[in-house]
């Protein structure tokens, strides 16, 4: 293999796999943008070509061909000579070789209508706020929503309704500083006397109606709840809302999620509540699988503000990142000629020079 | 070209397309203070109406946390309207800049990427200018939903009609990361569950011990570990279905004997060429003392769990579990039996060689093993052809007359690789359906080891109040006390050690000075927490942290802004040391009822630990 094709056929492999190539092969390589991967990889060359040109073969033989409708149209005689079976079966050129879609890419003015402030409006719950709370008069609830959806809310709503009812509520967040934000917030809302506040070495208000602690405070009174010893009143306990809750996957503390989950005393509803997931549905089935209700999961995926990505050159110019002006969804996502443009000439001019 | 833009034109160019507010995500704590600075270095600052604004905020703020008032960057924030966020600033400055943003009042915030979960932090537009996190000392791309976390925060509802995630080329960012976190779905999340002492302590004080296997499966990290063994489960069947044409035939386990007699048929092919300096007999038995082979010894039977050769003489040696549980090392020259039957061994790299889960199984079958068992004939010949083999194999064998032979050899791979799978499905869908209540025995047995556990797993009188201390590393921490390590200190000592515990960051940082009593109680506490290794991970006992804990607490006369001087450790660190040292502390004082000494200590040192800064948040 001359080091042309050896260029040519680095530069069609993605970028995951450019840095699968490099492991052990160049220092700090995660650094490394595409281009510069490319080149730190040929310059490797003078130091065990057979082990790279082998380790690439393998590389190209393993990926699948590309899916029907994202690949490319190869121009003919593209593919580079002396590779044999392995040319026909690479991946996608991602940087080169498109024929660009029909639909043309949107423009910077496009891109960025429409900033701006919208007029102060009054504040009407959203159809899944609304499902949210209708069904935790019966059940379990999980939310999981994107980001700044307005799950607070929800928890506010749900937190009235109970201690309306004479039920008391303990609102659980995975940090100290959240905890304080919501304890100021929620003072503001409820009055004073309504919310106390549990640290490991602090307590403010332990007979509040509505509490407020990270969830190893929960979980540890849940412990001393179990073995009869306890200052806090369970008996009343009427809901468990649990902020952040993805902190379930965390690797340290997610442990203790789960214990304050498996603990939780049966008469209490509980209320997660977290950003998305990938699998919402299978933590809705674990719930329902040990708690006394089956449990309700609201889930959707569309953001409240829609979002935009860009990109924005050192030397202070603009472009969208993607040919939609919205973020597309799913693999093979485009990037906007002008990004792509911009982007290799970033590549180019911050090389090392050889 | 610059390898990034510069903070400064990059705020300008936000400012010049209305993209601020804007949070700014950077590599490093130092790469935000940079931004600082350049920003600062640049003079142009903002409209005075605007200034005063910041201003107002701050001052009202700074009624309910002094230390806003004394921070060297409020002046900074107040006339550029831009500020930097991340861990090494107090919390109450973090919450400062949190509610000028909140309000609208900032253009840009450099913030680091921890600022990720959990704070109410929005703002217009985010900028990403990375592509991987430092993750306990390695850099790993961002995943999916930590890419939708950070963009996430862009766009605020009720304050902008549409958000912006802005990326901008730097040497850390990777393109292709941040694309497919944008466009792709998050990744499902997987159960982290692990068994703590304090967690078993706490379990077997309220339920009986057969009652624990129920509630650990409970767990979601169960729930997710049943889902894998059905789906294996229903592997299972299918390999069950492909293994029906391979059922029994002229013998039985037709496999196993055409395993062996094909074993024996190569090995003496190869005998032909290779010399050796053992007796032939010794090597031809060599082959078979492989894990898992019930052999006979002069005094009873064993099941071979490794095979190695000796340090000095290389000799071959054997490490053998005898029934009852003794693992004891033989040559194999010793072996006087080779038996015809092999047992399940989960091999294992280190002592006992095999899993936990896997001796217990050993064991109660070695227990269970009928008296007689059939010897593995082995045949010893030094030279010969491989029809001269066959032919003096048919004296121990069957096979080479079997009527059955060719079907045999033809099938007998397929066969054999089926099996295999079978066999190793079974071995994992028992290892998810009681791995944990195994994780949950080993804990027990290391409970009962120290004497927190009675041997029917009953709380002793240690494990009663020791339930109590539910912080990482609870073994060290009640081997301390157990052991009387803390009786009769002084506060500050005590805060410096809890100190030294507490803190598990390696972020360097400088404090010479250190009394005697507590570098000496350190050494102590060292070679305790070594001795605990096999059980638990020992923290990292650092000597720095104790000092400025034991200065803090030993020196009530002290201020804030003297401790921080005195270490190169950033403010935001030192407050989260003494904050956790708080926690830790208020843990020792639970044992108010058993340990009044410890827990008035403990207490003293909480009042003292709790003053200028560390009273401003509850
Ligand atoms: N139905 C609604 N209509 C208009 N605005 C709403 C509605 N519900 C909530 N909001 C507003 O949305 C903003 C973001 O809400 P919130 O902080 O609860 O988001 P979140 O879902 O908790 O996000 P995060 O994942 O960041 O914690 C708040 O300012 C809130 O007032
Ligand atoms: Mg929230």
């Amino acid at each position: 293999m001359t080091t042309d094709e050896l260029e040519k056929l680095l530069t069609k492999l993605p970028v995951s796999q450019l840095h699968m190539l490099a492991r052990g092969r160049i220092h700090r390589h995660f650094r490394l943008g595409k281009r510069r991967l490319v080149e730190a990889l040929l310059g490797h060359v003078s130091v065990n070509r057979g082990g790279l040109e082998s380790d690439l073969q393998a590389l190209i033989q393993q990926s699948p061909p590309p899916s029907q409708e994202s690949r490319p149209r190869q121009k003919p005689g593209s593919a580079p000579a002396g590779v044999g079976r392995a040319g026909n079966k690479q991946r996608a050129p991602s940087e080169a070789g498109h024929a660009e879609p029909a639909v043309p890419a949107s423009d910077l003015s496009a891109f960025l209508d429409g900033i701006g402030v919208p007029p102060p409006q009054p504040l009407v719950p959203d159809a899944w706020q609304e499902e949210a709370l209708g069904h935790l008069a019966t059940t379990d609830v999980i939310v999981s929503v994107p980001t700044g959806s307005g799950k607070t809310y929800v928890a506010i709503e749900a937190a009235k309704r109970a201690i309306e009812a004479d039920r008391t509520v303990i609102y659980t967040s995975p940090l100290k500083a959240l905890s304080n934000t919501k304890f100021t917030e929620l003072s503001k809302l409820f009055g004073a006397d309504q919310v106390g506040i549990l640290t490991g070495d602090r307590r403010d208000n332990p007979h509040a109606p509505l509490l407020i602690m990270t969830t190893e405070i929960l979980r540890n009174l849940l412990y001393d709840a179990a073995s009869g010893e306890i200052d806090v009143r369970l008996d009343t306990l009427g809901l468990v809302i649990m902020d952040e809750s993805q902190y379930i996957a965390d690797p340290e503390r997610g442990v203790v999620w789960e214990e304050t989950i498996i603990f939780c005393p049966a008469q209490a509803r509980l209320l997660l509540l977290s950003a998305s997931i990938g699998n919402p549905q299978e933590i809705a089935a674990w719930l329902t699988s040990i708690r006394p209700t089956p449990c309700h999961l609201v889930q959707h995926h569309r953001r409240s503000v829609p979002l935009r990505a860009g990109y924005l050159h050192p030397n202070g110019k603009l472009a969208p990142l993607f040919r939609s002006v919205g973020i597309p969804h799913g693999h093979g996502a485009l990037l906007h000629p002008e990004t792509k443009r911009l982007f290799a000439q970033y590549e180019d001019a911050t090389l090392p020079s050889r | 070209m610059p390898p990034s833009i510069h903070p400064f034109d990059l705020v300008a160019a936000l400012r010049h397309k209305h993209l601020t507010p804007a949070i700014v995500f950077l590599t490093s704590r130092r790469a935000c203070d940079d931004a600082m600075q350049a920003i600062q270095r640049s003079q142009v600052t903002l409209p005075p109406q605007r200034q005063h604004a910041i201003s107002l905020v701050l001052k009202e703020l700074s009624t309910q946390y002094p230390s806003i008032a004394e921070h060297p960057l409020l002046q900074t924030v107040e006339r550029y309207g831009v500020a930097a966020h991340h861990a090494g600033h107090l919390p109450s400055w973090k919450i400062a800049i949190e509610e000028l943003m909140r309000q609208g009042y900032l253009d840009a915030v450099f913030a680091t990427t921890t600022l990720a979960a959990g704070v109410d932090f929005p703002a217009r537009t985010v900028v990403l200018t990375q592509s991987s996190v430092r993750k306990t000392r390695e850099f790993t791309d961002l995943t999916i939903s930590e890419v939708q976390q950070l963009a996430g925060r862009a766009g605020r509802r009720g304050k902008d009609f549409v958000g912006f995630a802005i990326v901008t080329p730097s040497p850390y960012i990777d393109i292709d990361v941040i694309t497919k976190g944008l466009t792709g779905h998050p990744e499902p999340i997987d159960s982290q569950f692990v068994i703590a002492y304090p967690m078993v302590l706490n379990l077997l004080k309220a339920h009986p011990l057969d009652h624990i296997q129920g509630i650990l499966a409970r767990s979601f990290a169960q729930f997710q570990l049943n889902r894998r063994a059905e789906a294996l489960e229903a592997k299972q069947d299918a390999v069950h279905k492909q293994m029906e044409p391979y059922g029994p035939r002229v013998c039985t386990d037709w496999i196993t004997q055409w395993q062996i007699f094909d074993l024996a048929r190569k090995q003496k092919a190869q005998r032909a060429h290779i010399r050796r300096r053992e007796p032939p007999e010794l090597m031809a038995r060599w082959q078979f003392l492989t894990p898992g082979r019930v052999v006979g010894l002069p005094k009873g039977r064993g099941v071979v769990l490794r095979q190695y050769r000796s340090r000095g003489e290389r000799c071959p040696m054997v490490t053998v579990l005898r029934p009852g549980g003794h693992v004891t090392e033989c040559p194999a020259a010793m072996i006087t039996h080779l038996y015809d039957r092999t047992l399940e061994v989960e091999e294992a790299r280190e002592f006992p060689w095999c899993t936990v889960d896997s001796l217990g199984h050993l064991i109660e079958e070695l227990s269970e093993l009928p008296t007689r068992i059939p010897n593995l004939p082995i045949l010893v010949q030094e030279e010969a052809e491989e029809t001269e083999i066959t032919l003096t194999l048919n004296d121990e064998f069957p096979c080479p007359t079997c009527p059955s032979r060719l079907p045999c050899q033809k099938d007998h791979a397929t066969a054999l690789r089926l099996r295999q799978e079978l066999q190793r499905h079974t071995k994992t869908i028992q290892a998810h359906r009681t791995g944990l209540w195994h994780r949950f025995q080993e804990r027990t047995e290391v409970l009962q080891r120290y004497g927190y556990l009675t041997s029917t797993c009953h709380l002793t009188e240690d494990g009663e109040w020791a339930r109590l201390i539910r912080i990482d590393p609870s073994l060290l921490i009640t081997e301390l006390i157990r052991t009387e390590a803390f009786s009769g200190i002084e506060p500050q000592i005590l805060a410096g050690i809890m100190a030294s515990i507490a803190h598990d960051d390696d972020r360097p940082g400088s404090f010479p000075r250190i009394s005697h009593g507590l570098a000496s109680l350190l050494g102590q506490v060292r070679k305790l927490a070594q001795s605990l290794a096999p059980h638990e991970d020992p923290p990292l006992l650092r000597a720095d942290v104790a000092a400025l804990a034991e200065r803090w607490v030993g020196d009530t006369s002290l201020t804030w802004i003297r401790l921080c001087q005195t270490t190169t450790m950033a403010e935001g660190d030192i407050y989260r040391l003494l904050a956790r040292n708080l926690e830790f502390l208020s843990q020792l004082h639970t044992l108010r009822a058993t340990h009044p000494g410890l827990a008035d200590t403990a207490s003293r040192a909480i009042k003292a630990l709790r003053r200028d800064v560390l009273e401003e948040l509850p």
